[in-house]
């Protein structure tokens, strides 16, 4: 594997491991049930970086309409087929987190769960945390979580880069990429995006931030 | 993809409005097609019903 992974090469990734990783992810976070069960009911959710789906499951009870965006296609066919199997409805689309097809201010409600920290470099994290700030209405608030140095498998203070390998089926193992977010990191990188940040907290091992559009004034 | 996903989507370059051009419909879902950006001109497919509307140089066919 190369130094500098692009994101094109997480896209390939999760096009590889898409199918298995999307079956060993079941449930919904309880952090993120609870983010969506008190949220005002809107006009479009949008799940960002949406994996199977489970989140915008969560999220169709809660809005008209529910966007699933991920980069990769084989973990979309894999959110197609539990949208089958669970018969809710979602809307999914193929879309890179930096730059997103979405109208600006269209989102009323967004979780962007455990995405954000495969993205390789700080200039592409704080990209797509603009790019949520930019389709969030004025009242939109989202969610945001990554993996914490707080985790027990990291024996870390700062934040890091890294690759975690995942096995396949067959044996075989696929590294990917995570970059690793202390505490403060993550709070910092939030604050100094688009968003407004509302409070951060750390919960089993991932920081998270509940974040709102970008304010009126606020510079752009 | 449904047809008011329209309402929302747009080119992720210029994030102008996109055009719909239907290839295989069933019910209200559009199954095949392009989606073609009225301001630069750019096509993202519509594959089994899974738009794709990655950057140009985030596909895997190269830019023609």
């Amino acid at each position: 594997m190369r130094d500098e992974p692009s994101r094109r090469d997480v896209r390939e990734t999760y096009d590889r491991i898409g199918g298995h990783f999307s079956r060993t992810r079941e449930h919904p976070w309880p952090a993120v049930e609870r983010f969506i069960e008190r949220a005002d009911r809107v006009g479009t959710g949008l799940d960002l970086g949406c994996g199977n789906a489970r989140h915008a499951e969560v999220m169709a009870g809660r809005a008209e309409r529910v966007v699933g965006v991920d980069l990769s296609r084989s973990v979309l066919d894999a959110a197609r087929e539990r949208r089958r199997e669970h018969g809710f409805a979602v809307e999914l689309c193929q879309a890179d987190a930096t730059a997103l097809p979405l109208a600006t201010r269209s989102v009323g409600l967004a979780v962007y769960i455990a995405a954000v920290h495969h993205l390789p470099t700080r200039d592409a994290r704080l990209a797509s945390l603009d790019e949520l700030a930019r389709v969030l209405t004025p009242d939109g608030r989202a969610l945001v979580s990554a993996w914490s140095t707080t985790h027990d498998r990291f024996d870390r203070e700062e934040g890091f880069d890294t690759t975690v390998d995942w096995t396949l089926p067959g044996g075989e193992t696929v590294a990917r990429y995570y970059h690793i977010y202390d505490p403060a990191e993550f709070a910092a990188d939030l604050e100094r995006s688009r968003l407004d940040v509302e409070r951060t907290f750390e919960e089993r091992g991932n920081c998270y931030g509940v974040v709102a559009g970008r304010a009126e004034g606020k510079p752009t | 993809m449904k047809e008011s996903l329209m309402e929302i989507i747009r080119c992720p370059m210029d994030k102008q409005e996109l055009e719909l051009e239907p290839i295989q419909e069933s019910d209200d879902e559009v199954l095949e097609g392009r989606l073609v950006c009225t301001e630069c001109g750019e096509e993202y497919p519509i594959e089994e019903g899974i738009p794709n509307l990655l950057p140009p140089d985030m596909r895997d066919d190269p830019p023609a």
